[in-house]
């Protein structure tokens, strides 16, 4: 009988375990209290015995994976059980009895192996026996994800029965149940829909815009979970802090990036040629690092009830990632980097980031971070500090917009900023400054070649 | 039920994951109580099962220089750093005592740290999500623990007066700047020793996790229990075949 190796309850308020490493390779031999897997969760890491002897047969979780508690992980063929589900000499005549004729008696000695195969679920309700083996009439046993679905989504024995089992000894899976489950969904919802569009009285169609405009559901669960990746929970833990500790305010200001696209047009190719791609984080890096030697303030951090102001100037950048996960480097000592050496390091990092090629100290030690919600299209946001720093810089995108110069209206690329910051210690009055010296350096990047 | 607490003196790390697990086996098979184990350890850099690679800045080179071993052990949690100056303990304890319950038995475990950090007047807290003890923000105090057969090892490492330097050849724990903290960092000239520190936690692991009392034992009994289970079980799957 296969035995199911299931993430054990490990304490009332933990609820899953990330499997940290199996000690047993599939297919070896092991033996009960032989420890078999180690689960971690929190700062504990458990080593899980076998519960019996027998053959490891099949890892189903990989190690690095979080599932809940209950979940099955691995199954543990018996003691002396063949480890591949091919009926033995032995096992032959009881297939052959049970497949005969009922008139035709089975064979003395025979029946009580036999016979069990025949016999219909146990009636004890749920079909569980003493042991907490839930076993179909032909001896299959299933495993805790898969009697939990079938609870869930009322699967009869009966049609468990039917379906193929590509597990050990025809076992039928948390894979083949879910598949099985998703034509059973599928197939009244094809027969609903075939009724819906065969109305009896050929009556004129309805106008367009009555007509549904959603597709027809599809097929399986409508909802998906998906436990949160490391990475995931420390965005989630590291927004929450922010958003607990920090007093967030936020105001907005508006450049002219006329000066800023001129050179970017004109510099760009030239750069370029040189290997290095040109975008505007540069700037936006260069003009935020003069404002904060103006503005000393908003490069700190809150430690306690101190606030330490920081002499280095190491500049975060937001970089997306999908569904990996918001993560957020930073380009150190930028005060002492001509913008092409930020050029090269915004691509690099930005790319090693995406590739999760980062060093660990990428992501430390910033002193204030810029993100530009603008290569998503975004002409403003309201953007979360990088606690413990105390200030963020949002940066939009470049939108031609009329303004009035001279007293003419003219179109000129504009671009909102804004800046996140910690009001506990950035007053309304430094903040306003500070992005409007940002804004400034901005329009007249010459700026920048008089105060830097 | 007595905790039983013991000063190992020196202790190299190799052979105190040995002791730890010999008392492992004696614990679990009921030949004796439980231990909490202080040994002095040289520096030394320890990942655990929840680390990578990554975590660590210093280079292979780096640490060989400067005498820093590394092990890779079966406890949770990411790398860290013990040596002089920082209190290691070790709980040798049967869960089932603790109803089985992995987070009760960390946060108890933490309520001991705080409960004698405050002896000394120093307010420790637990920040959500992250084990451990902080002070204002700060990590004095890490836990890792690990468990065979419902009795744990490994444990936790106090702060009192390390050279907080070391701390720089890794991310303690994850990704975000993590600053390290220490009693003689926060108390200065007040801060306890370690022979006090060693006391006072001991007596607060006692009461918080509800023992009835604490008596301290020679290293030698506790070398000699460690090796006659080890001796009798031979490899650890023997240990209940009968």
């Amino acid at each position: 009988m296969p035995i199911s190796i299931v993430v054990p309850q490990l304490g009332e308020s933990v609820a899953e375990g990330t499997v940290s490493k199996w000690l047993k390779a599939q297919g070896d031999k092991v033996r009960k209290e032989e420890p078999l897997v180690e689960i971690q969760t929190d700062k504990i890491n458990v080593e899980i015995p076998s519960p019996g002897d027998g053959i490891l047969e099949r890892i189903l979780v990989a190690e690095g994976t979080t599932v809940l508690v209950g979940t099955e992980i691995a199954v543990l063929s018996g003691a002396g059980e063949p480890a591949a589900p091919a009926p033995s000499l032995a096992a032959a005549p009881a297939v052959a009895s049970a497949a005969a004729p009922p008139s035709q008696p089975a064979r003395a000695g025979a029946p009580a192996v036999a016979s069990p195969a025949l016999r219909p679920a146990p009636s004890t309700g749920d079909g569980s026996s003493g042991n907490g083996e839930l076993q179909v009439g032909d001896g299959r046993s299933l495993s805790p994800a898969v009697r939990r679905i079938m609870r869930e989504q009322n699967v009869s024995l009966a049609e468990l029965a039917a379906i193929r089992g590509s597990g050990v000894a025809g076992r039928v899976t948390r894979d083949d149940l879910l598949e099985y489950l998703q034509s059973r969904t599928a197939a009244p919802a094809r027969a609903s829909a075939a009724a819906a569009v065969a109305p009896p009285a050929p009556a004129a169609p309805p106008p367009a815009f009555l007509a549904p405009r959603l597709a027809p559901a599809a097929a399986g669960p409508r909802e998906e979970v998906v436990p949160f990746s490391k990475v995931r929970k420390l965005i989630a833990e590291n927004m929450v802090r922010a958003k607990h500790t920090a007093a967030h305010t936020h105001c907005f200001d508006e450049t002219d990036m006329s000066a800023i696209v001129g050179l970017k047009r004109e510099w760009g190719p030239k750069l370029e040629a040189q290997g290095v791609r040109l975008t505007y984080m540069p700037f936006f890096i260069k003009a935020s690092v003069l404002a904060l030697k103006e503005f000393p303030w908003v490069n700190g951090e809150v430690r306690g009830d101190t606030m330490v102001v920081k002499k280095f100037y190491n500049i975060g950048m937001a970089v997306g990632r999908d569904e990996k996960g918001l993560i957020v480097p930073n380009l150190k000592d930028c005060d002492r980097k001509n913008l092409v050496q930020l050029a090269a390091e915004v691509n690099d990092l930005a790319a090693r980031a995406r590739a999760d090629r980062l060093k660990p100290d990428e992501i430390q030690g910033g002193t204030f971070s810029i993100t530009n919600a603008g290569v998503y299209g975004a002409i403003n946001s309201s953007p979360v500090i990088n606690v413990p720093e105390v200030a963020i810089l949002g940066v939009h995108k470049i939108v031609e917009r009329p303004v009035i110069r001279d007293g003419q209206i003219v179109a000129r690329p504009m671009m909102n900023a804004s800046i996140g910051f910690d009001h506990r210690v950035v007053d309304g009055e430094l903040a306003v400054k500070f992005l409007r010296r940002v804004c400034e350096l901005l329009e007249r990047p010459e700026l920048l070649w008089f105060h830097a | 039920m007595i905790l039983s607490a013991c000063h190992l003196g020196p202790t190299p790390y190799r052979e105190a994951l040995a002791l730890q697990e010999g008392l492992v086996s004696a614990r679990a098979s009921g030949t004796t109580g439980d231990w909490l184990l202080y040994p002095d350890h040289s520096p030394v850099l320890t990942i655990g099962r929840g680390g990578n690679p990554e975590s660590l800045i210093a280079d292979a080179a780096t640490l060989k220089g400067r005498g820093i071993e590394l092990f890779e052990v079966a406890r949770g949690g990411d790398v860290t750093w013990h040596g002089p100056g920082q209190l290691v303990g070790y709980l040798i304890a049967d869960l089932s005592r603790h109803g089985r319950d992995l987070h009760r038995f960390l946060r108890d475990l933490e309520q001991s740290l705080i409960d004698a950090l405050a002896a000394f007047g120093v307010a420790g807290e637990r920040v959500a999500g992250r084990t451990g003890v902080w002070v204002e923000g700060e990590k004095i105090a890490s836990i890792g623990v690990a468990v065979r057969r419902w009795v744990s090892y490994h444990g936790f490492a106090l702060n009192v007066a390390p050279d907080l330097g070391f701390f720089d050849l890794i991310h303690p724990c994850g990704l975000r700047g993590i600053h390290m903290t220490s009693l003689a960092r926060r108390l200065e000239e007040k801060a306890p020793t370690l022979a006090e520190a060693r006391e006072r936690v001991a007596v607060a692991v006692a009461a918080a996790m509800g023992y009835e009392g604490l008596a301290w034992k020679d290293p030698a009994q506790a070398r000699r229990l460690a090796e006659e289970a080890a001796g009798e079980s031979g490899p650890r799957a023997e240990a209940h075949a009968g």
